[in-house]
């Protein structure tokens, strides 16, 4: 990079928010995802100010600049793929205002997204979604690649709770898009756009989002089948006996067993599934919604079903799920997690299916996920450097893929398009829909300057 | 393996174990939210994945060893925190000690360096003697305080002017005990070798006295082998893999001659390498065996062994609070026993504080080499132990005391700062038990 630039860089924010050596570019070249590509800079913003004058200045120098929040993407979507600068957003952490008489918080998009709750809590009150990562990944990063979690099925995912923003657009402008009004219809619904635009079209520097009263109880229970129907079935119907479970986790054959090599958590090995299930709201209601799954369970011939009597009951229960990738990781050196999502009615065929695509090209392949919003998580296990068998995972992750837009579902539930899955977004929308993709693209960054070259390539490029 | 190996297939045995631990790494990002360093430097260079990304650079050959390489090994505080909670079972803190060795291994080792851990701390008597000289000058001066002209010494010696040191001991622990020291309490029970560690024999020598009373007065028979040396910890720590194996091999060469049934350890950073590091440094072998399952932290020793009844303890009029050790929690899952034997002393007002067992920054020499940061990182703790409305600090580790105690005077906060086994020797004393 140019000393002239990197002088007018260190200008706008300050000497100890800006790195350039060999060591920090490397330390920045990577995220949770497979790629990995060195920028020129990384810059730490702690003002909108300066990703405005930031923004400017790139368009005067044409430099690409790619937002980060902490990195803990998993379709790459943080990775300087033309390098030019990198936007760190998680120095921007401050909260600007709670406001629980309308059971809102306004912050900056660099906030770990778990320090939110411990705020909230003292008026009662949380902020729903929960991805894996809510310990180190920031509300920006969630916004932009709109997370998702374990609770999707009751509370919904992080566009539900997306209420107001201020974007810095890649000439520069400074623009705040949506309301703090439960309603609101001026203008287009822009807000919308951002949510999910993973970087390209803006950068948010800070946000409002809405919250909820914390239910008053939880229900938890642990299902175990000897049956992968029994189990899909069960799914379907607590979901058609009008029940809305907090949470329905699912893990399978292969899941059960490296947990259970891995820790024992009082898995029977044997299990074709177990369903993690959670029922929250006003005590009698969750109780009874409890009691509803308890019949359907049974009348499902579950081997097993217990219910969690105190906390501690609970933490047994949800053991192995914690460790579940933990233990998926030890069964091999590397593994792949995908996201590719079904209507949950279609749950027993995605996961047969996704069996027999492993076993097809003798690949391992664990599978847990959040059953009762048909988002798997099917984790390929392997050893990278095996050449064999990493032409062979690719070859099953494609398929998989396939599988998931075959079933009316989607090839990304919440991690995105990025680098990883871009060669396979047109299959999924079509050429129509990557058009007006780039076109949007066009209109707001005509240089190609944000972001370039993640989830779609643009006409001249391609 | 007594064949002598060449530097470069040494420096290379560093990498590839290195490799064994960073090749596990799923580059998740978890450590981002726990490592304290990162927390205050707030660059991914000091994270575990980035020390893990640079290990694999310098594997591959894209990257050589430079001074920021050096600067980003050197920033860890080996408090085990992001390995406690790494999904993927990453020890980043290996990779960061193999690259330290590595770099060392090729670059040899600072003559400074040199001296202290090859010489000084081999031949023990040098380190004896200093102390005991500016323990009697500590005394002439009457403490230091935050004015004192000497402190614009301190810089000399590589340590901060605002750093407050304990009293060092004019005649070290081990010259006022004997070697053997009988049980009080008629036939002994098991003979143990006790491991006093430096601090506790240059230091904190009241830690000693209260371990050797507490032993011997419930019938145990202590032996302090005389020929202990440093257990390698700074060692190992600051590079050098050669210097930590020859203290390692010594000590357990001691200690095997007394025939012990036990050895005691009132330091946590000992006891993790006795119990632990030493099997990196000494082929495994039944004897080493032997050896690391005969080790406890004092702690856990008396709470296995010891049947202590309430008519055996003093009341004592002390609000407490416990932080634990990283080497002690994390490094050798001790973590019930001294909150246990707090809590049972009558009197004792024992109140938990908010991340007892997140690192306290003094991380053995870092908190010389790095004094901002380990204080910055220090900050946090005083600012829970205030929270905890107590008048003392509990702890098991001779560096966080001296780093807490240190902090606490800058704060001009007034808790006290002690080892339990200090606290549950007041008690047992003050009802004549020892
Ligand atoms: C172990 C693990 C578990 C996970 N679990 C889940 C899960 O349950 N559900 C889920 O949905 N995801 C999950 N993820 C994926 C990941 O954590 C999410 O995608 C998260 O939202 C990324 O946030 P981040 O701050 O790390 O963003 P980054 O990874 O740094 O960036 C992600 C994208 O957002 C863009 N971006 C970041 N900040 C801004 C900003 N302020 N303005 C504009 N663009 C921005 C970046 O350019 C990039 O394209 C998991 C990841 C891991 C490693």
């Amino acid at each position: 990079m140019e000393k002239s630039v990197v002088d007018e860089l260190v200008a706008i924010f300050g000497k100890e928010h800006v790195l350039t050596a060999n060591e920090d570019m490397i330390a920045y070249s990577y995220d949770a995802a497979h790629a990995e590509i060195k920028p020129e800079a990384v810059v730490f913003a702690t003002t909108t100010e300066q990703v405005s004058q930031l923004m400017k200045l790139a368009y005067r120098e044409n430099i690409p600049v790619t937002p980060r929040g902490q990195g803990s993407g998993l379709s790459g979507g943080s990775i300087p793929l033309q390098q030019g600068i990198v936007l760190a957003m998680d120095r921007m952490t401050r909260v600007i205002e709670f406001d629980p008489s309308n059971r809102l918080i306004t912050v900056e998009a660099g906030i770990t997204t778990s320090d939110i709750d411990p705020i909230v809590a003292e008026a009662n009150l949380f902020y729903p979604p929960d991805p894996g990562s809510v310990a180190f990944s920031t509300i920006g990063g969630n916004i932009a690649e709109n997370a998702g979690g374990l609770r999707g099925l009751k509370y919904g995912v992080t566009k539900d709770y997306v209420q107001m923003m201020k974007v810095v657009l890649p000439q520069g402008d400074i623009v705040t898009l949506g309301s703090k009004c439960v309603k609101h219809v001026a203008g287009f619904n822009t807000e919308a756009i951002f949510v999910g635009s993973e970087g390209l079209l803006g950068i948010m520097t800070e946000v409002t989002l809405s919250l909820l009263p914390i239910p008053q109880h939880r229900e938890s229970a642990l299902a175990i089948f000897d049956s992968l129907d029994n189990a899909a079935q069960t799914v379907s119907d607590i979901i058609a006996a009008g029940v809305t479970p907090s949470t329905m986790e699912f893990m399978d054959n292969e899941t059960i067993n490296a947990i259970q090599n891995f820790k024992d958590c009082g898995l029977p090995r044997d299990a074709q599934a177990v369903l993690l299930i959670e029922t929250d709201g006003e005590e009698n209601s969750a109780k009874a919604e409890m009691a509803k799954i308890d019949e359907v369970v049974r009348s499902n011939n579950a081997t097993e079903f217990s219910i969690a009597k105190t906390t501690e009951d609970r933490d047994k229960l949800f053991a192995g799920r914690r460790v579940a990738l933990n233990a998926l990781a030890s069964v091999k050196p590397n593994l792949i997690l995908e996201d590719a999502t079904v209507m949950r009615s279609k749950l027993p065929e995605m996961v047969r299916g996704i069996i027999d695509i492993a076993e097809r090209h003798q690949v391992k392949v664990g599978i847990f996920g959040h059953a009762g919003d048909g988002n798997l998580h099917p984790t390929f296990l392997l050893d990278m450097k095996d050449e064999d068998e990493k032409a062979r995972t690719d070859e099953a992750v494609k398929e998989l893929f396939q599988l998931a837009i075959d079933l009316d579902g989607t090839i990304s539930g919440e991690h995105g398009i990025g680098l990883e899955k871009k060669p396979f977004l047109m299959n999924q929308i079509g050429g129509a829909g990557i058009k007006l993709l780039q076109d949007i693209k066009m209109t707001l960054d005509p240089k190609n300057l944000l972001n370039p070259g993640k989830m779609f390539d643009m006409p001249q490029q391609v | 393996m007594n064949m002598k190996i060449s530097a470069t297939q040494e420096a290379e045995t560093h990498l590839l174990e290195a490799a064994k631990e960073f090749q596990k790494c799923m580059q998740c990002g978890k450590c981002r939210s726990v490592c304290p360093v990162f927390k205050e430097m707030g660059n991914e260079l000091y994270v575990a994945r980035g020390k893990n990304k640079l290990a694999e650079k310098l594997v591959s050959g894209e990257l050589e060893i430079t001074q920021r390489v050096e600067d980003a090994i050197n920033e860890c505080l080996n408090c085990k925190t992001c390995s406690a909670n790494c999904p993927a079972g990453v020890s980043p803190e290996h990779v960061v000690l193999r690259l330290r060795w590595y770099i060392t291994t090729k670059k040899g080792l600072h003559f400074f360096k040199a001296l202290i851990f090859r010489q000084l701390l081999w031949r023990k008597w040098p380190i004896t003697l200093g102390c005991a000289i500016v323990g009697i000058a500590q005394k002439l001066l009457f403490g230091i305080g935050p004015k004192n002209p000497v402190r614009h010494l301190f810089p000399l010696f590589g340590f901060s002017k605002r750093r407050n040191f304990p009293q060092l001991a004019i005649r070290s622990a081990q010259s006022q005990l004997p070697e053997i020291n009988r049980s009080k309490a008629g036939q002994a029970k098991m003979r143990i070798g006790y491991f006093t560690g430096c601090a506790g024999n240059l230091i904190y020598t009241n830690t000693a006295k209260s371990v050797v009373d507490i032993l011997t007065g419930f019938g145990y028979e202590v032996v302090i082998p005389k020929k202990q040396k440093c257990n390698g910890t700074p060692v190992l720590a600051n590079g050098d893999y050669e210097g930590a194996k020859r203290l390692m091999e010594h000590n357990f060469e001691l200690f095997r001659k007394y025939d012990l049934d036990a050895i005691v350890v009132s330091c946590s950073s000992c006891g993790m390498s006795l119990k632990k590091e030493i099997k990196v440094f000494i082929d495994d072998s039944p004897e080493l065996s032997e050896f690391t399952g005969k080790v406890y932290d004092i702690n856990e020793f008396i709470e296995q062994n010891i049947d202590i009844k309430p008519e055996h303890l003093g009341e004592l009029d002390y609000k407490v609070t416990y932080h634990d050790p990283c080497h002690m929690v994390r490094g050798q899952g001790v973590r019930d026993q001294p909150r246990d034997l707090l809590k049972m002393i009558p009197g004792v007002d024992f109140t938990e504080m908010k991340n007892a067992d997140t690192c306290c920054g003094s991380a053995g020499s870092y908190c010389i080499t790095h004094y901002d940061t380990s204080i910055k990182i220090n900050n946090h703790k005083i600012e829970d132990i205030q929270d905890a409305g107590v008048d003392m600090v509990a702890t098991g580790c001779p560096t966080c005391v001296m780093h807490i105690a240190d902090n606490l005077a800058q704060h001009e906060s007034k808790e006290d700062v002690r080892f339990v086994v200090e606290i549950l020797a007041d008690s047992l004393r003050a009802a004549k038990t020892i």
